[in-house]
C-alpha cells in the first residue's frame, strides 16, 4: 500500500472478523466439552458468533476485493488450475477458499442447532421454544455430531498454515494480523465505511435475532395462591 | 421327591420376593421419569439461581434429585433394557450396560454432587448453591456424553 512491496490483502474488519472467530470457537468448544455452569458462556459466545458470521456472509458482498466471495470462490477450474500450480492470485487460494466455505459451513450448522438445542440437564438454545422438544433433540444430535467435523476443519486449516510455513516458505499468519503482504499485486479495494456500517447493522439484528429477546413473554405465573402449598 | 418339589418351588418364590422382577417397559419408564423429575427441579434451581433466589424452593428441589440420586437407580437399567421403549424409546447405550467400573464411578460422582447440592441448599448460600449446581450438571453431562446415543 504505501511502499511498493506491499500489498494490502485483508482489511481490517476481515482480519478483526478472523481473529473474533478464532477466540469464540476456541472458548465454544472448551465451555460446550466442559460443560457445568460453563454453558451458559456456551451460549453467550454462540450469540457473538450468529453475529460474526453474519458480518462475514456480507461482508464477502461488500467487503474489499480479497475478502470477496466472488473473489476466491473455488470453482472446480479454479481447483484445478491450483493444482497444477498454475494459479497466481492474492488472498485465498482455491484450496484455501474450500476451507472458507466449509468452515463457515460448518459453523452456521452449529449456530442455527444450537439455538434450538436443549442439553437435557438445564440449558435450551434462546429460540428452543421456537422447535418442539422432538425436533431441539434432533438438532441437538447433530450439534453433537458436526463440532467433530468443525474440529477436523480446525486441524486441517492449522496443518495448511504448517505446511506454507515450512515447505513453501510462505507465512500466511503475519498478513492475517498485518493486513498486507510482501510483493506486488492488486491491492484490496473497496468495503468503505457505509458497507462497513451495513454489515454491522445486519449482524446486530443478527445477534437480537437469534438472543430471542423478540419472543413473547411467558405468560406471568398464576398467584401462588393457586397452586396447593404442599 | 415331593420334599424337593416344594423347596424349589418354596426357592423360586423367595428369589422373586428378593428381586421383584422388573419389566424392561416399566424399568425404562421409571428411569425416564426420575431424569424428568430431576430435569424439573434442576430447571427450579436454576431459576432461582438467576432470578430471586428462594430458599425453600431449593432445598425443596436439591432434596428431590438428593433422594432420587440415592434411590439406587441402577437397578433400573436390568438386563435387556438396552432397547426399549418407556414413555419414549431408550436413548441408552449398551455400553452403559458392559463398562462396570466407569459407569460406577460417574454415578458416584453424581451420587456426590447431589448430596453436596442439598447440604449448600440447606445453608441457603446461593453463589455455593451455584457451584454446587453447576457441577452436577456436570456430571449429568459426563453420562450423556458416554452413554447417551447422539
Amino acid at each position: 500500500m504505501n511502499s511498493n512491496n506491499r500489498t494490502l490483502v485483508w482489511d481490517l474488519p476481515t482480519r478483526l472478523f478472523h481473529w473474533l472467530l478464532a477466540l469464540a470457537v476456541i472458548g465454544l468448544v472448551v465451555t460446550g466439552k466442559v460443560g457445568g455452569n460453563l454453558i451458559d458462556w456456551h451460549g453467550r459466545i454462540g450469540l457473538v458468533v450468529a453475529g460474526l458470521i453474519v458480518f462475514r456472509l456480507v461482508w464477502g458482498v461488500l467487503g474489499s476485493t480479497y475478502a470477496r466471495f466472488a473473489t476466491f470462490f473455488p470453482t472446480p477450474g479454479r481447483i484445478a488450475a491450483y493444482l497444477r500450480g498454475e494459479w497466481r492470485g492474492l488472498g485465498h487460494n482455491p484450496l484455501g477458499a474450500l476451507s472458507v466455505f466449509a468452515l463457515i459451513g460448518v459453523l452456521t450448522v452449529q449456530l442455527l442447532t444450537g439455538l434450538v438445542a436443549n442439553d437435557d440437564i438445564a440449558f435450551a438454545g434462546p429460540l428452543h421454544d421456537l422447535v418442539g422438544r422432538d425436533f431441539s433433540n434432533l438438532a441437538t444430535s447433530w450439534h453433537r455430531l458436526a463440532v467433530n467435523v468443525l474440529i477436523v476443519l480446525v486441524v486441517l486449516h492449522l496443518a495448511a498454515i504448517m505446511f506454507y510455513a515450512h515447505v513453501k516458505k510462505d507465512n500466511l499468519v503475519k498478513p492475517m494480523v498485518r493486513g498486507w503482504k510482501e510483493g506486488g499485486g492488486e491491492p484490496a479495494r473497496g468495503g468503505g465505511l457505509v458497507a462497513l456500517l451495513v454489515a454491522l447493522a445486519l449482524a446486530a439484528a443478527a445477534v437480537y435475532a437469534a438472543s430471542g429477546a423478540w419472543l413473547p413473554e411467558p405468560p406471568p405465573p398464576p398467584p401462588a395462591v393457586t397452586t396447593p402449598a404442599w | 421327591m415331593k420334599n424337593k418339589l416344594m423347596l424349589a418351588l418354596l426357592a423360586t418364590a423367595l428369589t422373586a420376593t428378593a428381586h421383584a422382577q422388573v419389566k424392561t417397559e416399566d424399568a425404562i419408564k421409571w428411569r425416564q421419569s426420575a431424569y424428568a423429575t430431576m430435569g424439573w427441579s434442576m430447571a427450579r434451581i436454576k431459576a432461582n439461581v438467576e432470578g430471586t433466589y428462594n430458599k425453600d424452593e431449593v432445598i425443596k428441589a436439591a432434596n428431590v434429585i438428593q433422594a432420587i440420586a440415592n434411590s439406587g437407580m441402577g437397578a433400573l437399567y436390568v438386563p435387556g433394557s438396552d432397547k426399549g421403549k418407556g414413555w419414549v424409546d431408550t436413548r441408552v447405550k449398551p455400553e452403559l450396560f458392559t463398562d462396570g467400573a466407569k459407569v460406577g464411578k460417574i454415578a458416584g460422582d453424581f451420587n456426590q454432587a447431589a448430596n453436596e447440592l442439598a447440604k449448600v441448599a440447606a445453608t441457603g448460600d446461593a453463589g455455593a448453591v451455584k457451584n454446587a449446581f453447576g457441577k452436577l450438571g456436570g456430571t449429568c453431562k459426563s453420562c450423556h456424553d458416554d452413554y447417551r446415543n447422539k
